[in-house]
């Protein structure tokens, strides 16, 4: 329709510029233009003078309606005509790109695949049309571009749709290559849009912009599967201590299943570590479920989280997910210092005796002058029978620190700063316990430790009150792992509530920003207090537990009873569980899907934990019939860290040891797992992504087209920048639109006047 | 809108109520020895810890079918030395240790209610005269297996004491109950429970006062009452959970601190154990 009153296609006009051909200039057209509109006034009023029926404001329409006239008759004489750059017939390459990857074999195209679908669009014509006025170039995408032979020699008989992923954006960049030393006029790419390497950088949009190469787009396949389940996310800690009670955190939605009901599965090896019941929100909506884990015994876990396949399913690779979990053979120590013997103390050591993850030492004082340390693995530094460490070496052999009711000028100027340091540099966990002699009752709000702690304490003694209480989980607490005694969240809430009183608590005041409360404490007296307050600070992370009656959770209750033991520690675990070593080596991306590129990055530190920036780094790869020592360099920007980049040969799981030296000192070792697995990027996000596809086309003056308007296409293509262009200048007078414009004009006129009578 | 705050009031005291009635008022009781003994001007101060008494049920028939004493009601075996003993012990340990104690000790009762819980620390004196229900036995091997302590004292030899009781074999009855399956061993000077506070390698028999002061021995019930045995039953952890004084009376050590015709030496090493035995709870 468009063509027919303008001559040419919307396309010609959006690349083109209009010029006036005629060669005189523009301002005697202005001149000409006013001159006609002034002869016309005169001649209208003289008539109106004349007339009775067309006087005062019929006379202006008049006018008007005759100057455009006269204005655009004479646009006409000055050739109005449309300057449009062309590809050069013969002379330019179209590069014709087509999807191979796995995901175009899904049957949803209505003929079969949607490779077959995407075959059918070139050979229906669409080739034949480019090859009258182009040379065709195929080439076949996945997780990189491939040349295929000529179209007449069965290019496209090779296109097998078994890529393992689809790399839109590198592939367009390979494209761009050949540009440099090829005449490629315009792109023609043929895909479903399933991108799975994050989406096209604006890098590559816009080097293509830079070379004016237009991206033309056929998108294939439903934009919306009609019955599929998709995990689109799993997170789970990288890292963790044996048994650990771990969190998965999974996205996924559907389409076609709204309301109905299925079950998450995490397994590990085939046995079900969890089972998690959800129902299906309204289709297409992002839906997040948290469910726990146990990490088991040490090992390299393949956590494989999974919605079994439901009836009638259209897609049921996507319904599965594998994460590397590295169960850490390591027992952090935690070095509990008590300032009087209490009951919190004797029941806060059993209740993580049975915890062979977590070695506790613990330093009481027992009379005004005397200690007691009790480190039954035998682990602790030395000199701890004498007492707090007062050396950073010492303190820094400890991964987590409990201060129980000691007050704080017990400690030396330097021991607190060693404590200070313990959070923000070594990256360790601080706990403070309630107690007569700690908190604010202890004299921490003028200690330097006031900064680490979160909570603001407040400005007054006897804080510290022995009134019972119980303990009531905040909307936080109900999330948080370290409250978690009962697997489901409703009935941990409920089990919270129904825990024996705490004998005593103590107001710590208020959370400091960034702090979480996620235990209150109700006493029977009067109020509401934070009891279980965290944070993180520096590199480590701190809490307040304000109770010393807590002991009563094991008293009070059943032998068999485990709440209080799995309190202690989860509170414990999360305090030490992300406390780094000397040397922790770490990869944005222990699972690489259809990548081949892992990026390892090593942060090293010395006994003081001041970052080692000379120090030499390498990282030992291990994996079937792989054995590399890659240099792992320093980081510009970050002192201590050192960084690597190492290509998988192959699919398979490998074990990386990165070892650290300065001079003959050993400052450590660690030890990371990652896998490459291949075939399995293609599995998801397999609707067609026509967002993405019309993006490309529009940001480089391309067009998407279904696949049904394919063949215009062929006329579009014509029309562009890049390559060997030539400029034709189209002429714009014969136009029908003009025409009619002209005709519109005199027949109103005619229809106005004889409205008026005056016809 | 007033029924409704009535209502609300009621409900806040039904709780609070609720929530404190598994802990009992500390109270005096008539006793064996003393009547009226002074209590401490701070006795109602809240602390951390306190030690405990047990009142259990004896083989006269205490407290449920028994005798008369003196023209009144026996005051039960239980109360030996009370609270003499109790209050000078516990004065010892505000003295001698950081331990935050009431200068009272705490009265319990295995009478089902969950009052012995919140008192883990339990000091049983003259068990070779207690005999204990089974559901007394049952309660006392509940409290124990949470993390309980219990110490025994003040019982003498292994034949019959004064041609009556076997005041071994008492005890032994009403252990069996509690634990059935556990040993009761010998505890070794190189155990922690002998080092917590004190190096107490070198330890002798602390007499009963009265018999002293009688006889001049230091031991009761002829020959096999002459050896002072430091005994134990163990949880499955290994630890001391039982601490079985046997042949001696640490309580008349305590209770007779401030007797000048009691040696002080004996008084000494009672306050020692004792203490070394709370310690060693507190730690283990």
């Amino acid at each position: 329709m468009f063509e027919f009153f303008f001559k040419y296609p919307a396309s010609v006009f959006s690349k083109g510029s209009i010029v006036l051909a005629g060669g005189w200039p523009v301002w005697l057209l202005i001149v000409a233009i006013l001159a006609a509109g002034a002869a016309l006034a005169y001649f209208v009023r003289r008539n109106a003078e004349s007339s009775v029926r067309v006087k005062g404001g019929r006379s202006a329409v008049v006018w008007v309606l005759q100057t455009l006239l006269a204005a655009v008759l004479l646009l006409l004489l000055w050739h109005p005509a449309l300057s449009v750059a062309t590809l050069r017939p013969q002379q330019n390459i179209v590069a014709v790109v087509v999807d191979d990857s796995s995901s175009m074999a899904v049957d949803d195209a209505g003929s079969g695949s949607r490779k077959n679908a995407a075959v059918n669009v070139l050979n229906s014509g669409l080739v034949k049309q480019l090859q009258e006025r182009f040379q065709v170039r195929l080439y076949k995408l996945s997780d990189h571009l491939d040349r295929l032979e000529a179209y007449d020699k069965g290019g496209l008989d090779k296109l097998t749709a078994a890529g393992t992923a689809t790399h839109i954006g590198d592939s367009l960049k390979q494209v761009l290559a050949d540009a440099a030393s090829l005449p490629i006029g315009a792109v023609v790419l043929l895909s479903d849009g399933a991108d799975n390497s994050g989406g096209i950088d604006l890098e590559t949009i816009s080097e293509v912009r830079r070379q004016r190469i237009p991206v033309h787009t056929i998108g294939f396949g439903r934009e919306k599967m009609a019955h599929d389940v998709e995990l689109t996310g799993v997170e789970t800690p990288a890292r963790a201590l044996p048994d650990s009670r771990l969190s998965a955190t999974v996205t996924f939605h559907q389409h076609g299943y709204a309301g109905g009901k299925a079950k998450i599965f995490i397994r590990d090896g085939g046995k079900v570590l969890a089972a998690h019941d959800i129902t299906f929100k309204a289709d297409g909506v992002e839906q997040t479920e948290n469910i726990l884990y146990n990490a088991g015994p040490v090992g390299v876990k393949a956590i494989e989280v999974a919605i079994d396949p439901l009836p009638g399913e259209e897609n049921s690779r996507n319904n599965k997910m594998v994460q590397m979990v590295n169960v850490d053979k390591r027992t952090p120590r935690i070095l509990y210092m008590e300032g009087e013997p209490r009951w919190e103390f004797k029941f806060l050591r059993r209740a993580v005796e049975d915890d062979r993850s977590i070695h506790l030492v613990t330093i009481l004082r027992t009379t005004q002058n005397k200690i007691y340390v009790q480190d039954e693995h035998g682990d602790a530094p030395k000199n701890i029978k004498d007492g707090f460490p007062t050396r950073v070496e010492d303190l820094f052999e400890f991964d987590g620190l409990i201060l129980g009711s000691v007050d704080a000028p017990y400690f030396t100027a330097n021991q607190q700063e060693m404590m200070k340091q313990f959070v923000d540099r070594r990256g360790g966990g601080l706990l403070f316990l309630g107690g007569r002699e700690a908190l604010a009752d202890g004299g921490y709000a003028r200690s330097v430790l006031n900064e680490v702690l979160p909570v603001k304490l407040p400005d007054r003694k006897n804080t510290f009150v022995r009134d019972p209480a119980t303990a009531e989980l905040t909307a936080q607490g109900r999330d948080s792992l370290i409250t978690r005694i009962e697997e489901d969240p409703q009935k941990n809430v409920e089990r919270w509530k129904k825990l024996p009183y705490m004998m005593n608590f103590q107001d710590a005041g208020q959370p400091k920003p960034g702090a979480v409360v996620l235990v209150d404490a109700l006493p029977t007296s009067v109020g509401k207090f934070p009891l279980l307050t965290i944070q993180n600070y520096g590199r480590g992370r701190t809490a307040v537990f304000a109770t010393a009656g807590s002991w009563r959770w094991q008293m009070l209750q059943p032998v068999a009873d485990k709440s209080h033991e799995m309190f202690y520690s989860q509170l414990l675990r999360w305090l030490v569980n992300d406390t780094p070593r000397r040397l922790m080596v770490s990869t944005p991306k222990q699972m690489l899907n259809d990548e081949t590129l892992v990026k390892l990055r090593a942060d090293v530190r010395d006994k003081a934990f001041l970052a080692a920036a000379d120090a030499t780094v390498e990282a030992h790869v291990l994996g079937d019939g792989v054995a590399e020592t890659v240099e792992m360099r320093p980081d510009a920007l970050d002192a201590g860290v050192y960084t690597a980049e190492w290509t998988i040969p192959k699919s398979g799981s490998y074990v990386v040891e990165v070892t650290a030296k300065r001079g003959a000192e050993d400052l450590g070792r660690d030890v990371l797992t990652f896998r490459r697995d291949d075939g399995v990027a293609e599995n998801f996000h397999v609707e067609q992504n026509r967002e993405l596809l019309e993006k490309l086309s529009s940001e480089t003056g391309g067009k998407y087209y279904k696949p049904e308007d394919a063949k215009k296409l062929g006329k579009d293509i014509n029309y562009s920048e890049a390559g060997i262009t030539v400029r034709e200048t189209r002429d714009l007078w014969d136009m029908p639109a003009i025409f009619l414009f002209l005709l519109m004009l005199r027949s109103g006129e005619w229809l106005l006047r004889r409205k008026w009578g005056v016809i | 809108m007033r029924l409704r705050t009535a209502f609300a009031v009621g409900l806040l005291g039904l709780a609070a109520w609720s929530v404190l009635r598994a802990q009992k008022p500390f109270k005096e009781w008539p006793a064996i020895e003393y009547a009226d003994f002074p209590l401490p001007g701070d006795y109602r101060d809240r602390h951390e810890w306190t030690r405990a008494r047990l009142r259990y049920t004896d083989v006269y028939g205490y407290p449920d079918h028994c005798c008369l004493y003196y023209g009144r009601s026996f005051p039960g075996y239980w109360t030996m030395d009370f609270p003499r003993s109790d209050r000078h012990l516990l004065e010892g340990v505000r003295r001698l240790t950081r331990i935050d104690t009431k200068s009272v000790e705490q009265v319990v009762t295995l009478d089902g209610s969950d009052d012995v819980y919140n008192w883990p620390m339990l000091y049983a004196v003259e068990v070779g005269h207690w005999q204990l229900g089974d559901s007394e036995a049952s309660q006392l091997r509940d409290f124990l297996l949470r993390g309980g302590f219990l110490m025994v004292d003040d019982f003498h030899g292994e034949v019959p004491y004064h041609g009556v009781y076997n005041e071994w074999q008492v005890f032994l009855t009403s252990m069996n109950k509690v634990f059935p399956d556990r040993l009761i061993e010998d505890i070794s000077d190189r155990d922690p429970i002998f080092h917590t506070l004190w190096d107490l390698d070198d330890r002798f028999q602390v007499p009963g006062s009265a018999n002293y002061f009688e006889t001049g021995l230091t031991y009761e019930a002829g020959e096999t009452g002459k050896v002072p045995h430091w005994r134990g039953i163990r949880d499955d952890k290994g630890r001391v959970m039982v601490a079985i004084c046997h042949n001696m009376d640490l309580g008349d050590g305590w209770e007779n601190s401030d007797d000048p015709k009691y040696s002080e030496k004996w008084s000494n090493l009672a306050y020692r154990v004792g203490i070394n035995y709370f310690m060693y709870d507190l730690t283990h």
